[in-house]
């Protein structure tokens, strides 16, 4: 399906365990099949299927989030370098990092992160996916990235890997 | 522009969103402020470290795409009566497959005016960052580690391999994303210098345009950003670019060189 894969990353986030976020993709295509007749021809389909997914989360109402899903993300993570299959993948340690300290980020914050710096979406694009006023988007992804910057860099270290003997730049070099 | 306004239109610089007249007093602030250099280098590093490590992450949709597949076929079947006759049509002629490979198409017309120039401007942008300035990646080197990320853009090892009998060292890889879509960055040394070369399966995405010359039989397309010299040609399986600020004979060498053996 279409950007399958894109929506998954994203609804894996923001939803509470592993099958909501699939129930939410799932409901995300099915209703951008149903509403296709409404689709713009040149407006950005991407988008507008990100918009579908914002508003079937936010329809279901927020639940809390759990900390399952980052445990289930970061087990496939552990599996997957025992197999011996995740040599791509980048250091461990920054993994789980960079991963954590996005789960503690409000909905919000993490929202405009996920779609704005990891699925590349412009502020414009987050604002129609949002439905916000752009100025809300802006100052909303920039409050986002200092709380992400202050939950990555105080100490350099986290909750799984505490390393504050090492600098914080070396951190970034590793 | 000062230091409160440059903070306020970051997102915007960020995103390449800024106008011309704006970007170019943002650049201007930038140049005499080296708290904010300072500052907009630790965000974007920042962004990077996000991006890389969200987007190696494994993510399987199989099952979903499976469930939706069947689920639109079963009530495809069900409810045969559509209000709006051009959905009728496209669900009696070629059922569901066509009905999404018009959205995907829908969205190709969007990118296509904008993908030409976006996946150059990023290519360009990428090879200043990673290559001339070196900015901190997470770079690989171990030739089995690349093509465990080759595979992730359907670049087969032999195209790799392919790439390697010649002048040019295959320094190190990692995955970069451009234009939305991602690439294999891949870094070639001719003894004295590195140059970006970025690879991707050539899938529905491909990049149209008009191109400039033959060489060893493809189509090579070039542009020059800010410095940088780029080139992009498609076999029938990839699409191949090159950036680098050497020069443009230097990135036409490399093209061609590619356009040989792939
Ligand atoms: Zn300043
Ligand atoms: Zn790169």
């Amino acid at each position: 399906m279409p950007h399958s894969r894109s929506l998954l990353r994203v609804a894996r986030r923001i939803a509470s365990d592993p099958a909501a976020a699939e129930d939410l993709v799932q409901e995300t295509l099915l209703r951008a099949w149903r509403n296709f007749d409404r689709f713009e021809k040149g407006t950005n389909v991407r988008a507008w299927l990100f918009r579908i997914l914002f508003n079937a989360f936010y329809a279901q109402g927020r639940k809390a989030r759990s900390s399952p899903l980052v445990a289930s993300i970061e087990e496939g993570r552990l599996e997957a370098m025992s197999r011996g299959d995740a040599r791509a993948q980048p250091p461990i340690v920054e993994a789980a990092a960079v991963s954590h300290a996005l789960q503690q980020l409000s909905d919000d914050h993490r929202a405009v992160l996920l779609l704005g710096v990891v699925e590349g979406f412009t502020c414009r694009e987050m604002a129609e996916i949002l439905s916000l006023p752009i100025g809300t988007v802006m100052s909303r992804i920039s409050r986002a990235r200092q709380a992400l910057r202050e939950r990555l860099s105080p100490a350099c270290s986290d909750v799984l890997h505490p390393r504050a003997d090492v600098e914080c730049a070396e951190r970034e070099v590793s | 522009m000062n230091c409160h306004e440059r903070a306020e239109l970051t997102p915007l610089y960020l995103s390449g969103e800024l106008e011309e007249e704006r970007a170019a007093a943002f650049g201007a602030h930038l140049k005499s402020c080296a708290e904010c250099i300072g500052e907009l280098q630790h965000q974007a590093r920042l962004d990077a470290r996000l991006h890389d490590v969200l987007l190696a992450e494994d993510v399987n949709a199989t099952k979903v795409d499976q469930r939706v597949r069947e689920m639109i076929a079963s009530r495809a079947a069900s409810q045969p009566a559509y209000r709006d006759e051009s959905r009728r049509w496209i669900l009696a002629t070629a059922g569901i497959a066509a009905a999404f490979a018009l959205l995907v198409l829908a969205g190709h017309r969007f990118l296509l005016g904008k993908q030409v120039a976006q996946v150059y401007a990023d290519a360009a942008r990428d090879d200043q960052m990673e290559v001339v300035q070196l900015q901190p990646r997470h770079w690989y080197s171990d030739p089995a580690q690349i093509s465990v990320l080759a595979q992730k853009v359907g670049v087969p090892q032999s195209a790799l391999q392919a790439l390697q009998r010649g002048p040019y060292r295959l320094e190190r890889a990692k995955i970069c994303f451009l234009d939305k879509h991602l690439f294999l960055h891949v870094v070639f040394s001719d003894g004295q210098r590195d140059l970006s070369m970025f690879l991707r399966q050539r899938d529905a995405m491909s990049v149209q345009g008009s191109a400039d010359e033959m060489m060893n039989g493809k189509l090579v397309q070039t542009a020059d950003i800010g410095g940088e010299h780029v080139a992009l040609f498609e076999t029938p399986q990839l699409i191949v670019m090159v950036a680098t600020t050497q020069s443009s004979d230097a990135a036409s060498h490399l093209v061609a060189f590619a356009a040989s053996k792939l």
